[in-house]
């Protein structure tokens, strides 16, 4: 399975120093990557107002 | 138990991001000047609370910037500058960047988020008498306020380091005035607050927050840009492509054609108002008013119009920026004033006051009094133009922009 390899590489790479950052790094990345696209997007359009003139 | 390494990494992570943000934003820029031209063409409503695609217009010799309220942007026809030039047929194209519902006071904070990019820039603010003369107080009404309010223009506006302090204190003082629009950002709030305040401490505060301001509009603008990207990737071939037909425009010919199809259009009734727009007015009809008999009403709201102080506000920020801006004023719909009891001599104090206005601050007014009399040039009360009073528009921003004007 790939899920079991992809965590045998994690737990493998975390035991070297070098290792270990990339994967914090990665891990604070993805972190920042969620908050972009669940708060990231903004609405520039113009609100749904109806113009009734005068 | 060692921190470091979160530390390194987090930073490690924060690079990566800012170097992202850095190339979709070198991305973005790049697709939005290349498809500018597709966008002036389109109906661009989705994102006219951003700036950047306006940003990239103004950098274009070949397109005209027109800012604004409804005066041009109501009647769907044939005729709108947008569709008119969109096959360049004397060498330009209109970006359109009015909106319904907007005031002075919108146009500011537009102008404003603008920036130093305005500098030397050929932009038409449009503009026409129906706040001064038909809303509450002359007022902008609060819906139509909200409607086109963007925090995006708002901040860049209050950390301008173009503008002066003085206006950025009087815009913000008329800011507060529609609280609602500020209230989902408590930054906003608090950034409006400090601006408005002449106190010391408040200055102080306004300065000190200069840096979050700086983060919180980095951050606005790398939304705008994706927002704009996605409405450019939304934009079909047929939409994308610009096609250049340069030809003699023959402006009689065409006003005549206009008129034609403007009478078909007021057959509802015998004031050439527009069949669109007599539902909305036809009470005012139903028993005329004598010659006049209303002048001194007409001649007190349109004196106290609070729009005034919004265009005073307006004509700061453009010529704080720099902005080779031409004021265009839709006119006053003589007869059917008169014919609701406001003399031609009442009327022409709407002309007195924007002149009064305007002229201090030398910023060419083209007030279009000589329009005011022309059969079916507005298709209202509110001076909307209709499609006779189109051409006449499209010819003086054709005027404008090769510079046989003002």
């Amino acid at each position: 399975m790939w899920t079991r390899g992809l965590i045998r590489s994690i737990i493998a790479g975390s035991r070297s120093p070098l290792g270990r950052a990339v994967l914090l790094s990665a891990y604070y990345l993805a972190i920042i990557a969620a908050l972009i696209v669940m708060y990231g997007k903004g609405d520039f359009s113009s609100t749904g107002f109806v113009y009734q003139g005068f | 138990m060692n921190r470091l390494p979160h530390i390194f990494a987090a930073f490690a992570a924060l690079l990566a991001t800012a170097a992202g943000a850095f190339a979709y934003t070198f991305y973005a820029r790049h697709t939005e000047y290349k498809y500018v031209h597709a966008v002036a063409a389109q109906d661009h409503s989705e994102i006219s609370r951003g700036i950047a695609v306006e940003r990239a217009a103004l950098e274009q010799p070949d397109l005209l910037l027109i800012y604004g309220a409804s005066e041009l942007v109501l009647l769907e026809t044939e005729y709108e500058a947008t569709r008119f030039f969109s096959s360049y047929p004397t060498g330009f194209m209109v970006f359109n960047a009015a909106t319904k519902g907007g005031s002075s006071l919108t146009v500011a904070q537009r102008l404003a988020a603008l920036g130093p990019e305005l500098h030397g820039r050929r932009v038409i603010f449009a503009l026409g008498p129906a706040i001064m003369t038909m809303a509450p107080f002359g007022d902008v009404a609060q819906r139509h306020y909200e409607g086109n309010f963007s925090e995006l223009h708002a901040l860049e506006l209050a950390f301008s380091p173009r503008l002066s302090l003085e206006t950025k204190r009087l815009v913000a003082r008329r800011m507060l005035d529609f609280p609602e629009t500020l209230a989902p950002s408590p930054f906003l709030v608090f950034t409006i607050r400090q601006l408005e305040q002449p106190s010391l401490p408040g200055t102080l505060l306004h300065f000190a927050s200069w840096p979050l301001g700086r983060l919180q509009l980095a951050i606005l603008h790398l939304q705008d840009h994706y927002a704009a990207v996605e409405y450019i990737h939304h934009l079909s071939a047929a939409e994308v492509a610009i096609t250049r037909e340069p030809r003699t425009v023959d402006w009689q010919a065409l006003t005549k054609e206009a008129e034609l199809e403007q009478m078909e259009n007021t057959d509802s009734n015998p004031f050439g108002v527009d069949d669109s727009q007599w539902p909305k007015i036809k009470e005012l009809f139903i028993a005329p008013a004598a010659y006049g008999t209303r002048d001194l009403d007409f001649i007190n709201d349109v004196t106290i119009a609070r729009e005034w102080n919004d265009l005073r506000l307006a004509l700061s920020v453009i010529r704080e920026l720099g902005a080779d801006a031409i004021i265009m004023s839709s006119p006053m719909n003589v007869p059917l004033w008169e014919t609701i009891g406001v003399s031609e001599d009442a009327q022409n104090t709407y002309y007195e006051l924007l002149h009064s206005v305007v002229d201090p601050y030398d910023i060419p007014v083209l007030d279009g009094k000589e329009w005011g009399r022309i059969p079916f040039f507005s298709m209202d009360l509110a001076s909307h133009a209709s499609r006779k009073g189109w051409i006449y528009v499209d010819q003086r921003l054709d005027q404008i922009y090769h510079r046989r004007l003002p």
